[in-house]
């Protein structure tokens, strides 16, 4: 009889490896459609692809927002420095020669760009806080992919409880699942939804509104 | 006048609300108070009153389709206009807000053209 060695326990061969694997892989599988988990395993992993989009799309409206938000602060400023140099200069042709000041109207010139770069600033403003909506969107994305990280828990631990030896106690968690859809992530791969504000216009035009 | 009325903007981001809100006052609009879900809406509708309603859809507690029809179900609240400003760009959504008589239906992202001019053909259409 062959007396079995440490190397042997701890570093199986690699076909040995792969024969266990394969060993534990069909009697995972065995189990599931047994336990009747298949199902519903195959259609929570079917979502997984969706998680991945809804991720992207948090990154993209968030790099999106801070793009537009740096943008226009970068065209405000350029707008202020401009605004604090002509402030200084008309200001010492007002003390040069007051009357000329007025005369070659130079300060009705200062009062229309300041007027102007009032406006712009306003506009800018309102952009930043547009950008701000980013926070809505990725945060109704982010509570559907936690949803899906609680109902794949919610059925690992459902296959723990059905597998575990009766002495072991194991929690159970209750998956939400919302049946709402939030914001789309992918419009290319759903024809259902509209993608811009004329659509649904249109739709409820067509409806008669 | 148009700016005199009040409007109850209710969306359960803190962020969006304080948007549709600057928005509103820069159309004009500077009484506004704001509700998180469609309970808390209904509340203040039935304790204040309100001449307009702007509301987001997808809300915990009570969501917008919900608050549209008790707001319609009600004797008191029915004629309030309703516009719905919401992520959910799914036709049968928007046919369903039409159906349960929304005024309006704008789709996150918008801008503040689209609030303006849907809340301005909103107010016209209702007479207010």
């Amino acid at each position: 009889m062959e007396m079995s060695t440490a190397s042997d326990t701890l570093a199986p061969t690699e076909p040995d490896l792969h024969q266990k694997i394969g060993l534990l892989t069909r009697q995972l599988h065995d189990s599931l459609n047994e336990l009747g988990y298949a199902d519903q395993l195959r259609s929570t992993v079917g979502e997984l692809p969706d998680a991945q989009s809804r991720l992207s799309y948090i990154a993209r409206l968030t790099g999106e927002a801070a793009e537009k938000v740096l943008t226009r602060v970068e065209q405000a400023k350029v707008q202020h420095d401009h605004l604090a140099t002509e402030a200084k200069r008309m200001r010492e042709v007002l003390v040069r020669d007051p009357v000329a000041a007025v005369a070659t109207g130079a300060i009705m010139n200062f009062l229309e760009d300041v007027s102007q770069i009032a406006q712009a600033a306003d506009e800018h403003l309102t952009e930043i806080m547009m950008a701000q909506d980013f926070h809505d969107l990725t945060g109704q994305v982010i509570a559907r992919v936690v949803a899906l990280a609680a109902t794949i828990e919610a059925q690992l631990v459902q296959l723990v409880i059905q597998t575990a030896p009766p002495h072991v106690v194991v929690p159970t968690v209750e998956a939400k699942t919302p049946h709402l859809s939030g914001p789309v992530v992918n419009p290319e791969a759903t024809s259902d939804v509209v993608t811009d504000q004329s659509q649904v216009d249109d739709l409820l035009a067509s409806l008669g509104f | 006048m148009a700016n005199a009325l009040r409007f109850l903007i209710v969306d359960d981001f803190s962020t969006m609300r304080r948007i549709v809100r600057n928005l509103l006052k820069e159309s004009g609009f500077t009484d506004a108070d704001e509700a998180e879900d469609g309970v808390a809406a209904l509340h203040k509708l039935r304790n204040s009153k309100f001449d307009f309603v702007v509301t987001d859809i997808n809300m915990p507690n009570m969501n917008g389709f919900q608050l549209l029809g008790e707001i319609k179900a009600d004797e008191k609240l029915k004629h309030l206009p309703v516009l719905m400003v919401t992520a959910e760009a799914r036709k049968e959504d928007i046919v369903a807000a039409a159906q349960g008589g929304a005024a309006g239906y704008i789709v996150k992202p918008f801008t503040k053209a689209t609030l303006e001019e849907k809340v301005t053909l909103i107010i016209k259409k209702a007479g207010l």
